[in-house]
């Protein structure tokens, strides 16, 4: 909202430059965001919290000077004079809550034209489009004492009654922006006898519009509730400096003094004469009472600021204070204050007019509650690990698009949920994998002309069950060619599953997950632990590569759920005495069979090499011209070792060429 | 054999050694696995009864005898020419090294901000994403109809009634508070929601850390001392600090928290708008209603919380001006930090 510093003074006398003033101004709450120096004038914008509605005027703003600057307000508003002629309207309002206060006064007489020119300038000051005299005294009047007022053309309208009531269905309105609007039950307007002349609170009619033709007016002032004025702006998708007033709650102490105010402009600029006046509804609203505690204002703020101090900061914010017992005042809430309600909002009002600034700073005496092994601290672990095995974390919309789901080809359990009010196709759904995200962060980086690309993120993945779910996920993708230096030159290494699988090794020894199993399913592959399905390595279809649109790769991807992989850690790590004997390393090479799984080799070697044989490894495997067609080459070590004693070479000779026996004739291997 | 004849040769072969690989061999030829030693020592189960003492203690004289030497010798002769240690060659060329991935800073700083609060004494605590309408509004003392309701538009899900994308990460002081008894002291990282068109400086997701305190005796005093040293830890000693009334529905008094411009010092530039100050997040005295929606005695009581922006902690921190760098995910970009 903007304000200028001459208008203000209007009202307070200000004793400090505009630009200390604004800086007095957001120190107290007001945050001035811009000072501007226009025509000898200083306009400040000040950005307003929907809480205090009674700042939206220069009024407003001038109470607040007036307090933190110490001085006086100049009461310029006169009271209503006694008795104006009781106009011979008729106000009708169907329901006292949605329009506690209306207020019609009539106005004869007037001479429609451009206003004069102090009053134009100082609306466009404030970023008001100048109209005419009448309406222009209107939005004058709101600017600065802060109460929306409507000006109709009397002679517009069926002069017998006024009533405020909700529109009917199907009943039309063109409001003075030109657009006609269908109004329905939602939306509260004031009629005559046969029609909606304005929607309350938010805009007037074109047909009742004051023009140059206008000689008689009917002058608005009302106060409507402010949830039905914020239902009927959503449902017309208008807003105006009206709406936005009456939704915030204006003060009903105001609205004889405003449209009187407005009167007497009119008199004075647009040669009215004779005025009457009716309304319906009471101003008058019993004042709330506050009680403030002073001992515990310093509780509460670290700070006893002494009582003259706070009485004399709450009465010139416009409380009245009656001083009840030692420590108590009584605060009796001015009606434009409708948000002080609690003595907390008491204790505000004194310590932003003190200054926060001058609130000492102080450390609380914290209890620790120490928390370790949370899933966050295990999911840190996790990325931690992941880092040193060279992948770079990426972090992805958790909204996505069906489509893109749907060309991952995977068949994620439930239907993912959905998102009532997208603002784009693109965040239709809450995602049921993390691999859409992980595709595109691919894709994207091979369009950077990126050769390799590691990256994984740990998000939530959601899932429509009978309540939403969510669970903690780890994905990754792995896709390109990395080229490795290395001493005797460059080693080029290409993204695989059996990196999948070593990143998965490597994760779950570190965590003591034991027990899982890869359910090789050509390009997918299930993880289970322990026998439940945990997650999925897949290498993505043509179809997906091309909805990302990535060419020329292979893209792998895991996916696993930490909320299972996490009930399955063994973090009760146990000490295992180390061999006290030396043992003795034999290796293995042979050819055989592709398709042959080298886990089955390992578990028949582990069964029928006890008890010597304590570990066997996979040290090399190999293809290339020495090998023919369909076979591979495996190399194994085999460690002998014994708990009781050093083993003699010829101990291990018939454990040694068992093993290599029963492969020969198990798998038919040949030996090397 | 005799073990001063053996005595003798060793002083004398000791003498020749000037060289590692000298060393080496004399080396093996005493102390190897088939060394003079070693054959002095199989020797003994055949020696008579009375022999085998003195002859294994003398034996044993020997080796130490040579344990010491080849100490000594290895002294005189390491850095000795003759045998070379590898050369460096041409340290221009790359090194060798597995390459690190590396965090996304957004995860950076949040992480380098729980620390900071758990160093403090704050425990770290995560709620869901996806909240009932009351954990995100009305427990929060935010009315339905309210304009305060307008600074949090919301994610609605389609096929569940009242549950939402949480807007903030304020609904997790809710959960909290029910299930806990104070003295709490709890920050929340999280991912949160809000329909805003994607901009430079917006985005419909984003990250936030909630902190709150509630015990007896919290006062608004202890708030900004916990906020200026977190502001310090992060951003640095020198750096001057405000607290700004506010309004927030869940506080009360409120407080906005800016600190002197990290770029200009104060003096106002582009970054803060030339203002001098940048706002960094929002704070206040937990709210007797919201006290009074969770169970707990606000007359016994009280608190403090505040929440702030981890992507606008970032983009100051590392001056960053587009806030859709965070989730492009561009390696050039995330390997920055």
């Amino acid at each position: 909202m903007k304000v200028t510093y001459n208008w203000l003074k209007e009202f307070v006398e200000i004793k400090i430059p505009a630009k200390e003033l604004a800086d007095k101004l957001t120190m107290a709450g007001l945050e001035v965001v811009s000072l501007e120096e226009k025509d000898g004038d200083f306009i400040l914008e000040i950005e307003i919290t929907s809480n205090r509605p009674d700042w939206l005027s220069v009024l407003g703003v001038a109470r607040e000077v007036a307090a933190i600057t110490n001085s006086k307000l100049k009461t310029k508003i006169q009271k209503p004079k006694t008795k104006t002629d009781k106009a011979n309207l008729k106000i009708e309002v169907e329901d006292k809550k949605d329009c506690p206060l209306y207020t019609a006064r009539i106005i004869r007489n007037v001479k429609v034209g451009p206003s004069p020119g102090w009053l134009s300038k100082r609306l466009e000051s404030v970023g008001c489009r100048s109209v005419n005299n009448v309406v222009d005294i209107t939005n004058y009047v709101l600017f600065e004492l802060g109460e929306p007022l409507h000006a109709f053309d009397l002679d517009k309208l069926n002069p017998e009654r006024i009533v405020v009531r909700r529109a009917k269905a199907g009943e039309k309105i063109t409001t003075i922006d030109g657009e006609t609007r269908d109004l329905n039950s939602a939306v509260l307007v004031i009629a005559d006898k046969v029609k909606a002349a304005a929607v309350a609170g938010v805009m007037g009619g074109k047909e009742s519009e004051v023009g140059p033709a206008t000689r008689n007016i009917l002058l608005e002032a009302a106060v409507f509730d402010p949830v039905v004025v914020r239902r009927c702006r959503q449902e017309l998708g208008l807003q105006s400096e009206s709406s936005y007033r009456f939704e915030r709650g204006v003060d009903p102490g105001m609205v004889e003094q405003a449209s009187l105010r407005a009167a007497q402009l009119c008199g004075e600029y647009c040669l009215a004469q004779e005025a009457s006046f009716s309304s319906s509804g009471s101003s008058k609203s019993k004042a709330r009472s506050v009680k403030l505690n002073t001992v515990q204002a310093a509780e509460v703020l670290g700070i006893a600021i002494a009582a003259p101090k706070i009485k004399q900061i709450l009465s010139r914010l416009g409380f009245r204070i009656k001083q009840k017992a030692k420590n108590i005042l009584a605060v009796q809430v001015p009606s434009y204050r409708q948000d002080v309600k609690l003595e907390v909002d008491l204790i505000e009002e004194v310590a932003r007019v003190f200054g926060y600034e001058r609130i000492p700073v102080s450390l609380p005496a914290i209890k620790p509650q120490v928390t370790l092994n949370t899933k966050r601290d295990l999911a840190s672990g996790i990325k931690k690990m992941l880092v040193g095995l060279g992948l770079s974390e990426v972090i992805t919309y958790s909204l996505t698009d069906k489509a893109t789901l749907n060309s991952l080809g995977v068949d994620f359990g439930a239907q993912p949920i959905a998102i009532m009010n997208p603002l784009s196709q693109e965040q239709e759904v809450l995602r049921p994998t993390l691999l859409a995200g992980l595709g595109r962060a691919v894709s994207l980086n091979f369009n950077q002309k990126q050769e390799y690309v590691a990256i994984f993120e740990i998000a939530n993945i959601f899932r429509a069950e009978n309540k939403p779910k969510e669970e903690l996920t780890l994905g990754i993708a792995l896709s390109g060619t990395k080229s490795c230096l290395f001493e005797q030159g460059r080693v080029k290494d290409e993204a695989g599953f059996l990196k999948l699988k070593g990143i998965i090794d490597t994760i779950f020894a570190r965590l003591g997950i034991s027990g899982y199993r890869l359910n090789n399913q050509g390009s997918t592959v299930e993880i289970r632990i322990q026998n439940e399905r945990a997650g999925l390595m897949l290498s993505l279809s043509p179809q997906a590569l091309n909805k990302f649109n990535i060419k020329n790769k292979n893209v792998f991807m895991l996916e696993l759920s930490l909320d299972k992989a996490l009930s399955f850690i063994r973090q009760d790590k146990r000490f295992i005495p180390l061999p006290r004997f030396p043992g003795i390393s034999r290796d293995i090479s042979f050819i055989l069979k592709e398709e042959i799984s080298a886990q089955e080799i390992l578990v028949l070697l582990k069964e029928k090499g006890q008890p010597l044989l304590s570990e066997v490894r996979i040290t090399d495997y190999y293809k290339g011209s020495q090998i023919p067609d369909g076979y591979r080459g495996l190399t194994l070590s085999c460690f002998y070792s014994s708990n009781e004693r050093t083993l003699a070479e010829n101990e291990i000779q018939p454990t040694h060429e068992l093993l290599c026996a029963e492969l020969i004739r198990q798998f038919g291997v040949k030996l090397r | 054999m005799d073990i001063n004849a053996v005595n003798a040769q060793i002083d004398a072969d000791i003498r020749e050694v000037n060289s590692p690989g000298a060393l080496e061999q004399f080396r093996l030829k005493y102390l190897g696995r088939k060394g003079l030693v070693a054959e002095l020592t199989s020797a003994i189960p055949g020696l008579p009864q009375e022999e085998r003492a003195r002859f294994g203690r003398e034996a044993n004289a020997l080796k130490s005898k040579l344990l010491g030497l080849i100490e000594e010798k290895q002294k005189a002769v390491s850095g000795s020419p003759g045998q070379a240690a590898p050369a460096a060659g041409d340290l221009g060329l790359p090194g060798i090294s597995q390459n690190l991935g590396q965090l996304h800073p957004l995860t950076q700083v949040t992480d380098e901000i729980c620390t900071i609060f758990s160093r403090m004494g704050f425990s770290v605590m995560e709620g869901p994403e996806i909240e009932s309408e009351y954990n995100n509004f009305t427990g929060l003392n935010i009315p339905l109809e309210h304009p305060s309701r307008e600074a949090f538009d919301t994610f609605y899900l389609k096929d569940y009634a009242k549950m939402l994308l949480r807007s903030h990460t304020s609904p997790v002081q809710v959960r909290q508070m029910k299930e806990q008894k104070p003295p709490l002291a709890i920050v929340v990282p999280g991912r949160v929601y809000r329909p805003d068109a994607v901009d430079a400086s917006h985005s419909f997701m984003f990250h936030q850390i909630e902190g709150f305190m509630v015990d007896k005796g919290i006062k608004f005093s202890d708030l900004k001392g916990i906020l200026e040293m977190f502001a310090r830890a992060v951003f640095g000693n020198d750096i001057r600090m405000r607290f700004r009334p506010h309004f927030f529905p869940f506080t009360e008094p409120s407080a906005e928290v800016d600190i002197s411009c990290i770029i200009c010092k104060g003096k106002g530039c582009s970054v803060c708008g030339r203002k001098g100050w940048l706002e960094i997040l929002g704070s206040g005295m937990i709210h007797p209603n919201v006290f009074q929606q969770v169970g707990i005695d606000a007359r016994r009581y009280t608190g403090f919380a505040f929440g702030l922006g981890v992507e606008r902690i970032a983009m100051l921190k590392y001056g960053i001006n587009d806030i859709r760098l965070f989730f492009e995910n561009d390696l050039r970009f995330l390997r920055q930090f």
